[in-house]
C-alpha cells in the first residue's frame, strides 16, 4: 500500500467491508460471517496438541437481529470486517412505526423503523412527552437501524 | 418458658412432632410448618434452666434429633447460666452426660458427638474458674481405655478428640460467648499439661496395638482413630507462652502447614527416642492401609519438623535428627513404595531439609548423611518416573507429581546453600536427578516420554485452550530446581544438553526436508503423519526450557548475572578451548556443529547456545522453504523465550560485575566484539522474520517483541542494534502501516512501537538521530495531521480506513508513552502533547464510537501514568489543562446518555474505569515526583513564567464531580471498578482535604456514604483505603475549627465506626495502623464524644474485674496524650499505647 491514502473521495466507491487477518480481530469489534454484520462478544484461541497452530473461536451477535452465533477458524484466515457508520439525527416525529429524522444537512429521512423492544418504547415515550431527542443510527452493509437515544443539546 | 408452662411429657411430644416435620421430605411439609418447627427448637434451647427436662428427654425420647437438640440445649444453658449454677450440679451434669454415653453404645454418632461436645465445653468453661480440671476426666478415660473393649475405647477416643478440638483454636471452638483472650488462655494452659496427657494416653494405646499380631477389623478401626488423634496432637499449633492480642491469635491460627514447635515442657516426651520409633513401627505395620498410612506418615512428617525450645542444645538436635534419619532409612529402604506413601514420605524429607539447619545436617555421622542423600536421589528419580506415568494416564490425582515437586524443591534448598558441604559433594546426585528428568521428558529411544508402564506409547491430540499455562510457567519450580542441579553438575549436563539438541536439530532438518520432497512430488497432499515431527518438537521444547533455566535466571528489575557455576565451568576449561573455532561454531548456525574442524575444542557453554541457534536456523529455513504450516509455534516461542533470557544475561556482559570473566565469553559476547555485533544482527533478523510469519500466533509474536525490547532497553545493546540496516527497515515498515506488521495484535504493535522509540535513544550522531526520528515518529504525525485536517473530515471520519488510521495512531501513542524513561521524557512529552490537543478534538468527532473514545482516554492514561512523575510545574500544567478539556468534552457528550447494549458487563464501563485511572495517575504526582524543577526539560523550555491556570485539584475534582454520580452501588460490585474508585477517593481526601468541604452538598453526602460503605461492607483492601482517607479529613476539620460543618458531623459518626471496629470487632491486623491513625485524629477532634463512647462501653460491663481492667486500659491508652492534640510525637505515643491496649484487652471484648 502506498504511503499516500486518498481520503478525499466520499462515500462513492467505499466498499462495505474490508479484510483483516482473523487473529487481528478484537473482542467488541465487528466481523462479517455468512453475510451478516456481527459484533464479536467473545473471542478466544486454542490449538490442537501442544505444537498445533492457533485457531480462533468467535462468539458473535448479529448487530441488527441480535442473534448469537459461534464459529471456529484458523487464525491465519482473512475475514471481512464491516464498515460501520454511526450518525445522530434529530427526531421530528413518529408515524406508522417509522421515524422521521432530520439530518445534519437539513434533509428529512423517513425510511427508518421505530425499533422494537425497550429502546422503541423509550423513543416513543420521550417523543410523546415532547422531549427533544437525538437518535443514533448505525449503518453496516447497507442496513440501518436506530440503536440509541440521547437528549438534544 | 415452654418448660415452665408444659410438663415434660408434653414438651417431648411437641419436640418430637417438630422433629418429624423437620425430617420430612420437602413435598410433605410447607415452609411455614418448617419454620414453625425450627422456632420450637430455637425457643426450647433458649429456655431457662432446661436441665431437668433435658435429662428427662435424654432418658426417654427415642428420636435422635430430639436427643441432639437436648444435648445442645444443655451445652448452651450451662454456659449461659454458669455463674448461677452450683459447682456440684455442674459436676453431676457432666458425670451424667458421660455416663449416659457410656451406657448407650448404640447411640447415633452425631448425638454422641454432640453430647461429648457439651462435656468438652463444660470442661473448658470450668477451666476458667478452675472449678473443673481435666485430671478426673483423664482418669476416667484411661480406665475406659484399659477396658479392652473396642466400643469403649472408641468412646474414650471420642472424648479426647472432643476436648482437643474444643481447645485447639478459635475457629474450631464452639461459640460460647467468651472473649478471644479467654480462648487463647485456655489453649495455652491446655497445651502445657493436658495436651501432653492426651498424647501420652494415645502413645500408650498405639504401643499396645503395635505389639499385637492380628488385629480384627474392629480393633484396627480403633487403632486408626487413635492414630488420627496422635496426628491431631502433633499438628497442634502451639501458642507462644507470652500474652498475645486477639489479632495475633487469629494470625497464628490461620497459618497452614503447621510445623511442630512445642514448648519446653514437651522436651522429655518428644525427645524420648521410643516415641519416634513407635511411629516408624506403626507405619511399617499399617502402610498397606492407605487411609491409616496417611495419618502415620503425617505424624512422622510432624516429628520431622520438630524445632524450637524443645531442644536444649545443638547436640540434642543432632542426635534427634540422626536417630530420625536412621528410622526413616530403615523404614523405606528395600521396600516398594505404595502410591499412597509418596506424598507423605516426601513431606517428611522436605520438612527435615527445611527445618534442620545445615550445620546440624552435616554434624550427623557422614555415612548416615550419605545414605540419606542417596535415598533422596533414588526417591527423586523414581517419583519423577512415576509422575511421568501419571501424566500419560492423565490421572486426576497426581500424587507422584506432588511428591516429585516437593523433593525437587528440597534439592534446591539443599544445594543452594552448599558452603557447608565439600565441593562436588552433590555432583553425582545432581547428575542422576538431572538425567532422569531429561529421560522422562524425551521420547523413545533416548527417553520414556508418553510410555506407559509396559512400554506402550500413548499419544493423544487434545484441544489446548489459551488459558492453559505454558510449560515454562506451569513447571517453573521444577525447571528451576533441575536447572540448578544442572549447574551443580555442569561438567556433565551442559555437554549432554548440547549433544541431545544437536542430534535433534539434524533429525528435524532431515525430517522437514523429507516432507518438502513429498510436497514437491505430490503438491496439495497435506496429509502427512506428523507424529515424528511432533515428537521432535516436544523433545526440543523440553531441552530448550531446561537449557534456559540452566544457563540464566529470570530476574525482575535487576540485572541478571551469569550463574557463578557456569562462569567457573567456562573459565576452568578456557585453556583447552580454541577461541576461533568457538566463534566459528557460534557464527555458522546453518552448518552441522560436527562438520566444523576441531569442533571438540570449543567452549561448551557457547556451543550449547549455538545448538539453540541451530534450532532457530532450521526453523528459519523451513519458513523460507514455505513449510511454515509444518512448524511448531510452541517451538518458535521456546526459541525466542530462550534467546531473550540468554541475551539479558550474557549479551554485552558488564565485566565490572564479575570478579573474573571467562575469555570465551568476553571474546564472543563482550563489548566491541564482532561476535556481539553478529549475534545482535542475527537476533534482529529472527525478530523481523517472526513478526511477519507468526502474526497469527499471538503468544509467539508477543515473546518476539519482548526479545526486541530486551535488545534495545539497555543503551549498550541498542547502540549495536541501530547499526543494523534491518532495524531501520523495520522502523520504516512499521511506520508505513502495511502488511504484515499491521496484522499484529494491538498489544504487540504497542510493544513494537515502544521498542522502536527506545532504540531511538541509542548513541548516534545528530544527523543520524534526526533521520531516525524522521523515519519513526514523523510519519505518524504527518499521516495523522493529514487525516484530521481534511476539510470534510467530519463526513469521512466514520469511513473504515480513516477510523483504522486513527486507531493505529492512538495505539502507537500508547506505545510511545510506554517507552518513557527519565532521559527521554523531555522529547517524548513534547511530541505527545501535540497529539493530545488533537485527540480532544477527536473525542468530539467520535463521540458515538465508544471504542475510539476509550482508546483516546487510554492515551491520556498512559501519558499521565508514565510521564507525570518527571514533569516540572509548567509541563505538568499543560497536561492538567489537556486532561481537563478532555473531561469537559467527555462530560458534555455523556450526560444523560443511555446505552443500549446486549452485553452489560464490566467492559461497558471501561470509560469510567479509564477516567478514574487517569485521575489517580494525575494525583500520583503528589507523592511520586522525580522532576527537578524541569531539570530534564532544560533547554527545551522557553523560559515562560508559569501562570498557574489549572491545578491538579481542579482537574481531579472536576473528574470526581463527573464520576461520583455515575458510581452506583451496582457498579461497585465490579471489583476493578470498586478498587479503582476507592483508590481515587482516598487519594483525593489525602491530597486535597481542603476541597472536600467545598463540594456541593449531594456530592459531599455521596462521598461520605461511599467511605462508610467501604469501611463496613467491602474488602479489607478497600476498608484500609477508607481508613487512610479519614485521617486527613479529620485534620482538615481541626484546622478549619468549624463545629457545625457537615464534615465535622460526618467525622463524629466515623469516630464511632472506627471505635467499634478497633474495640469490638474481629479485624485484620494489617489494618491496625491505618485504623489507629484515623482513630487518634478523630479522638482529638471529638474528645467529648470519645469519652462518652468509653463510658457507655464500661457501663455495660457486669464483671467488676473486667470493668477494672478495661477502665485501666482506656486510661493508659490516652495517658501519654492528654489532652490529645494533633502532634506527631503524641500521635506516635498513642499508636504505641494502642498496640498495648489491643494486646491487653483487645481479646476481652471480641466475643465468640
Amino acid at each position: 500500500m502506498a504511503d499516500e491514502i486518498d481520503f478525499t473521495t466520499g462515500d462513492a466507491g467505499a466498499s462495505s467491508t474490508y479484510p483483516m487477518q482473523c487473529s487481528a480481530l478484537r473482542k467488541n469489534g465487528f466481523v462479517v460471517l455468512k453475510g451478516r454484520p456481527c459484533k464479536i462478544v467473545e473471542m478466544s484461541t486454542s490449538k490442537t496438541g501442544k505444537h498445533g497452530h492457533a485457531k480462533v473461536h468467535l462468539v458473535r451477535i448479529d448487530i441488527f437481529t441480535g442473534k448469537k452465533y459461534e464459529d471456529i477458524c484458523p487464525s491465519t484466515h482473512n475475514m471481512d470486517v464491516p464498515n460501520i457508520k454511526r450518525n445522530d439525527y434529530q427526531l421530528i416525529c413518529i408515524q406508522d412505526g417509522y421515524l422521521s429524522l432530520l439530518t445534519e444537512t437539513g434533509e428529512v429521512r423517513e425510511d427508518l423503523k421505530l425499533p422494537e423492544g425497550e429502546l422503541g418504547k423509550e423513543i416513543e415515550g420521550k417523543y410523546n412527552a415532547g422531549e427533544d431527542v437525538q437518535v443514533s443510527v448505525m449503518c453496516a452493509m447497507s442496513e440501518e437501524y436506530a440503536v440509541a437515544i440521547k437528549p438534544c443539546k | 418458658m415452654m418448660a415452665a408452662t408444659l410438663g415434660p411429657p408434653e414438651v417431648i411430644a411437641q419436640l418430637e412432632n417438630a422433629a418429624k416435620v423437620l425430617m420430612a421430605p420437602p413435598s410433605m411439609v410447607n415452609s411455614e410448618q418448617r419454620q414453625h418447627a425450627e422456632h420450637i427448637f430455637l425457643s426450647f434451647r433458649k429456655s431457662k434452666s432446661p436441665f431437668a427436662v433435658c435429662k428427662h428427654i435424654l432418658e426417654t425420647s427415642k428420636v435422635d434429633y430430639v436427643l441432639f437438640q437436648a444435648a445442645t440445649a444443655i451445652m448452651e444453658a450451662v454456659v449461659r447460666e454458669w455463674i448461677l449454677l452450683e459447682k456440684g450440679s455442674i459436676e453431676s451434669l457432666r458425670t451424667f452426660l458421660l455416663t449416659y454415653v457410656l451406657q448407650r453404645p448404640n447411640l447415633q454418632k452425631y448425638v454422641r458427638e454432640q453430647i461429648l461436645l457439651a462435656v468438652a465445653v463444660i470442661v473448658k468453661r470450668g477451666s476458667l474458674d478452675k472449678s473443673i480440671d481435666c485430671k478426673s476426666i483423664f482418669h476416667e478415660v484411661s480406665q475406659l481405655i484399659s477396658s479392652g473393649s473396642p466400643t469403649v475405647q472408641t468412646l474414650a477416643c471420642s472424648i479426647l478428640t472432643a476436648l482437643l478440638s474444643e481447645f485447639s483454636s478459635s475457629s474450631k471452638t464452639s461459640n460460647i460467648g467468651l472473649s478471644m483472650e479467654f480462648h487463647g488462655n485456655c489453649k495455652r494452659v491446655f497445651q502445657e499439661e493436658d495436651l501432653r496427657q492426651i498424647f501420652m494416653l494415645t502413645v500408650e494405646v498405639l504401643q499396645e496395638f503395635s505389639r499385637r499380631e492380628n488385629l480384627s477389623a474392629q480393633m484396627s478401626s480403633v487403632f486408626q482413630r487413635y492414630l488420627a488423634l496422635a496426628n491431631q496432637v502433633l499438628s497442634w499449633n502451639f501458642l507462644p507462652p507470652n500474652q498475645l492480642g486477639r489479632h495475633y491469635i487469629a494470625m497464628f491460627e490461620s497459618s497452614q502447614n503447621v510445623l511442630l514447635k512445642p514448648t519446653e515442657s514437651w522436651r522429655e516426651t518428644l525427645l524420648d527416642s521410643r516415641v519416634m520409633e513407635l511411629f516408624f513401627t506403626v507405619h511399617r505395620k499399617i502402610r498397606e492401609d492407605s487411609d491409616m498410612a496417611q495419618d502415620s506418615l503425617q505424624c512422622l512428617a510432624q516429628l520431622a519438623s520438630l524445632h524450637g525450645p524443645v531442644f536444649p542444645d545443638e547436640g540434642a538436635q543432632v542426635d534427634y535428627l540422626a536417630h530420625f534419619i536412621e528410622g526413616l532409612l530403615s523404614t523405606i529402604n528395600g521396600i516398594e513404595i505404595e502410591d499412597s506413601e509418596a506424598v507423605g514420605i516426601s513431606s517428611i524429607i522436605s520438612n527435615l531439609i527445611t527445618v534442620f539447619p545445615r550445620n546440624v545436617l552435616t554434624a550427623i555421622p557422614s555415612e548416615l548423611f550419605s545414605s540419606f542423600v542417596n535415598c533422596l536421589t533414588h526417591l527423586t528419580c523414581s517419583f519423577g518416573r512415576s509422575a511421568a506415568l501419571e501424566e500419560v494416564l492423565d490421572k486426576d490425582d497426581m500424587v507422584y507429581m506432588e511428591a516429585y515437586d516437593k523433593l525437587l524443591e528440597s534439592w534446591l534448598t539443599l544445594v543452594q546453600d552448599d558452603k557447608h558441604f565439600h565441593k562436588g559433594f552433590f555432583t553425582q546426585h545432581a547428575v542422576q536427578v538431572f538425567n532422569s528428568y531429561i529421560q522422562c521428558h524425551l521420547a523413545a529411544p533416548d527417553g520414556t516420554r508418553n510410555l506407559t508402564a509396559n512400554g506402550v506409547a500413548s499419544r493423544e491430540e487434545e484441544e489446548i485452550s489459551e488459558l492453559q499455562e505454558d510449560d515454562r510457567d506451569q513447571f517453573s519450580d521444577q525447571l528451576a530446581s533441575v536447572g540448578m542441579l544442572g549447574r551443580v553438575a555442569a561438567e556433565h549436563c551442559i555437554p549432554l544438553l548440547t549433544s541431545l539438541l544437536e542430534e535433534r536439530v539434524t533429525r528435524l532438518h532431515s525430517q522437514l526436508q523429507r516432507h518438502q520432497q513429498q510436497l514437491l512430488a505430490s503438491p496439495g497432499s497435506r496429509t502427512i503423519d506428523n507424529k515424528m515431527l511432533d515428537d521432535l518438537y516436544e523433545d526440543i521444547h523440553w531441552l530448550i526450557l531446561v537449557t534456559g533455566y540452566l544457563l540464566a535466571d529470570d530476574t525482575q528489575g535487576e540485572t541478571p548475572l551469569i550463574p557463578p557455576e557456569i562462569m567457573e565451568y567456562s573459565i576452568k576449561h578456557s585453556s583447552e578451548v580454541d577461541i576461533n573455532t568457538t566463534l566459528q561454531i557460534l557464527g555458522s548456525p546453518g552448518e552441522k556443529a560436527s562438520s566444523i574442524p576441531g569442533y571438540n575444542r570449543t567452549d561448551s557453554v557457547i556451543r550449547l547456545l549455538s545448538a539453540v541457534l541451530r534450532v532457530s536456523e532450521v526453523e528459519s529455513r523451513a519458513i523460507r522453504a514455505d513449510l511454515t504450516h509444518l512448524l511448531s509455534p510452541q517451538m518458535g516461542k521456546d526459541i525466542v523465550w530462550f534467546l531473550k533470557r540468554w541475551a539479558k544475561t550474557y549479551l554485552l556482559v558488564d565485566e565490572k560485575l564479575y570478579d573474573q570473566i571467562s575469555l570465551p565469553f568476553s571474546t564472543a559476547f563482550g563489548a566491541d566484539t564482532e561476535g556481539s555485533q553478529w549475534i545482535i544482527g542475527y537476533l534482529l533478523q529472527k525478530v523481523i522474520s517472526n513478526l511477519s510469519v507468526w502474526s497469527s500466533e499471538q503468544d509467539l509474536a508477543n515473546d518476539t517483541v519482548q526479545l526486541l525490547v530486551t535488545l534495545v532497553e539497555r543503551r549498550e545493546r541498542a547502540n549495536l542494534v541501530i547499526q543494523c540496516e534491518n532495524w531501520w527497515n523495520l522502523a520504516k515498515q512499521f511506520a508505513s502501516r502495511s502488511p504484515p506488521l499491521n496484522f499484529l495484535s494491538s498489544p504487540v504493535q504497542r510493544t513494537l512501537m515502544k521498542a522502536l522509540v527506545l532504540g531511538g535513544f541509542a548513541q548516534m550522531d545528530t544527523e543520524t538521530k534526526q533521520q531516525y526520528w524522521t523515519e519513526v515518529l514523523q510519519p505518524l504525525q504527518q499521516r495523522f495531521l493529514r487525516v484530521i485536517n481534511q476539510e470534510n473530515f467530519q463526513q469521512l471520519c466514520q469511513q473504515e480506513e480513516v477510523k483504522q488510521e486513527i486507531t493505529a495512531t492512538l495505539e502507537a501513542l500508547c506505545g510511545i508513552a510506554e517507552a518513557t524513561q527519565i532521559d527521554n521524557v523531555a522529547i517524548l512529552f513534547n511530541f505527545l502533547m501535540d497529539f493530545l490537543t488533537n485527540c480532544i478534538g477527536l473525542m468530539e468527532v467520535y463521540k458515538n464510537t465508544p471504542e475510539t473514545v476509550n482508546l483516546i482516554i487510554e492515551v491520556f492514561v498512559e501519558v499521565a501514568h508514565k510521564q507525570i512523575c518527571y514533569l516540572g510545574e509548567s509541563k505538568a500544567m499543560n497536561l492538567y489543562e489537556a486532561c481537563l478539556t478532555l473531561l469537559q468534552v467527555y462530560s458534555k457528550n455523556n450526560l444523560g446518555r443511555q446505552r443500549v447494549d446486549v452485553t452489560a458487563e464490566e467492559e461497558q464501563y471501561q470509560d469510567l474505569l479509564l477516567i478514574m485511572e487517569l485521575l489517580t495517575n494525575l494525583l500520583s504526582k503528589e507523592f511520586i515526583d522525580f522532576s527537578d524543577t524541569d531539570e530534564v526539560f532544560r533547554g527545551h523550555e522557553p523560559g515562560q513564567a508559569a501562570s498557574r491556570s489549572v491545578s491538579a485539584a481542579d482537574v481531579v475534582l472536576y473528574g470526581v464531580n463527573l464520576i461520583l454520580p455515575l458510581m452506583s452501588q451496582d457498579l461497585l460490585k465490579f471489583p476493578t471498578l470498586c478498587n479503582q474508585y476507592y483508590k481515587l477517593i482516598t487519594f483525593i481526601c489525602e491530597i486535597f482535604p481542603e476541597k472536600i468541604p467545598q463540594l456541593p452538598e449531594d456530592l459531599f453526602k455521596s462521598l461520605m456514604c461511599s467511605l462508610e460503605l467501604g469501611m463496613t461492607s467491602m474488602s479489607s483492601e478497600v476498608c484500609q483505603l477508607c481508613l487512610e482517607a479519614l485521617t486527613p479529613l479529620a485534620e482538615q476539620c481541626a484546622k478549619a475549627q468549624e463545629t457545625d460543618s457537615p464534615l465535622f458531623l460526618a467525622t463524629r459518626h466515623f469516630l464511632k465506626l472506627v471505635f467499634d471496629m478497633l474495640v469490638l470487632q474481629k479485624h485484620n491486623t494489617e489494618m491496625t495502623t491505618a485504623a489507629g491513625e484515623a482513630f487518634y485524629t478523630l479522638v482529638c477532634l471529638h474528645q467529648a464524644e470519645y469519652s462518652e463512647l468509653v463510658e457507655t462501653l464500661l457501663s455495660s460491663q457486669q464483671d467488676p474485674i473486667i470493668y477494672q481492667r478495661l477502665a485501666d486500659a482506656f486510661n493508659k491508652l490516652t495517658a501519654s496524650s492528654t489532652p490529645p492534640t494533633l502532634d506527631r510525637k503524641q500521635k506516635m505515643a498513642f499508636l504505641k499505647s494502642l498496640e498495648e491496649f489491643m494486646a491487653n484487652v483487645g481479646g476481652l471484648l471480641c466475643v465468640k
